[in-house]
């Protein structure tokens, strides 16, 4: 590849799973689009288009790329945990995921993790928001219970704005009344 | 020498916790890693890169010969930089119950990989990443750029 003037690199590559995005590089000269991996296209600037895309080596990926690849932090893992009806107390299955939140903190060296208390629409809009965010805060006890800390654990709650299964007001649903966890 | 360069260190981890317990709610992502001379500037004001201070949104980062950096951001994208390079946390929105969704960073120069999060996969249209030649439009992706 010769490179008589500096241009700029766009590429795209693999996400970690192993799934292929899409994205547009656009000036006002011109425009392309790139969906497969290992594809880039390099820009000399304003004036002139992108250009066609072209396949990259993966060894030449990282020579340009390796210092920036190598300390990009890991995905942020999610966990949910379930509610009996009317109530602040786990089920049992999810009683059995905090060990592995508890894991996930400490592989991570976590500085801040979220905390996102829900409802579902069985109820008053107010009394659900009071119970997200109760679930939310006994979670947040639980995990210090359980040792976490010198962690900022981010705690908010959404009650019944965001449910997980659209259901009609009014509905008992189990898989609505949960809270999420974010671990970074 | 030695001496000064750990207490500035410890003053900048004591600020950016006290700042992480009452900004709770106005940050936008963390910094998970960092190495060698990378810097913060917000506001103006420049100070020393930390692993765990918070970052805002109109932060600016700049990694040095020997910097490298690596952020998380609520919404789960993954922005990382090699050394010599600058990025501008222009815009970031993630409220997504009432449909507010903003990135936009502008890489202003060298290698940053970019892993797009929530906000990508919920509105494409609002992510965009400007370089000083082009943008760049994302729709689920792992973006590396480098701009020289």
């Amino acid at each position: 590849m010769t490179a008589c003037a500096p241009k700029s690199l766009v590429v795209l590559a693999p996400d970690p799973d192993g799934a292929v995005g899409h994205i547009t590089v656009s000036n006002p000269a011109g425009s392309v689009n790139i969906d497969a991996a290992n594809q880039f296209t390099a820009i000399k600037d304003q004036k002139s288009a992108p250009s066609v895309p072209a396949g990259m080596d993966p060894t030449q990926i990282q020579v340009l790329f390796g210092k920036a690849l190598a300390i990009q932090p890991p995905v942020p893992i999610h966990f949910i945990l379930y509610f009996k009806t009317d109530s602040t107390d786990l089920l049992p299955e999810s009683v059995a995921e905090l060990p592995k939140i508890l894991a996930a903190i400490q592989e991570r060296g976590s500085e801040i993790i979220s905390v996102v208390g829900h409802s579902d629409t069985a109820g008053e809009k107010e009394y659900n928001l009071k119970i997200s965010t109760r679930r939310a805060a006994t979670v947040k006890s639980l995990l210090v219970g359980m040792g976490v800390t010198g962690t900022l654990i981010d705690v908010t709650s959404h009650g019944e704005k965001n449910l997980l299964i659209k259901t009609g007001d009014n509905v008992n649903n189990e898989k609505n009344r949960r809270v999420e966890v974010v671990v970074r | 020498m030695r001496r000064m360069i750990v207490t500035l260190l410890s003053l900048v981890l004591l600020s950016a916790g006290y700042a992480g317990i009452a900004d709770a709610q106005s940050f936008v992502g963390i910094i998970k890693a960092v190495e060698g001379g990378t810097t913060l500037e917000r506001n103006g004001e420049v100070k020393a890169a930390a692993r765990g201070m918070q970052i805002q949104k109109g932060d600016r980062v700049k990694t040095d010969p020997r910097g490298a950096i690596g952020l998380v951001f609520l919404d789960d994208t993954l922005i990382s930089m090699g050394p010599n390079s600058e990025v501008w946390i222009d815009d970031y929105l993630f409220e997504p119950l009432e449909k507010k969704l903003s990135f936009i960073a502008r890489i202003l120069r060298g290698t940053v990989c970019f892993l797009s999060g929530q906000i990508a996969k919920l509105s494409p249209e609002s992510v965009r990443l400007v370089m000083p030649e082009a943008t760049i439009g994302v729709r689920g992706t792992h973006v590396l750029i480098k701009v020289d």
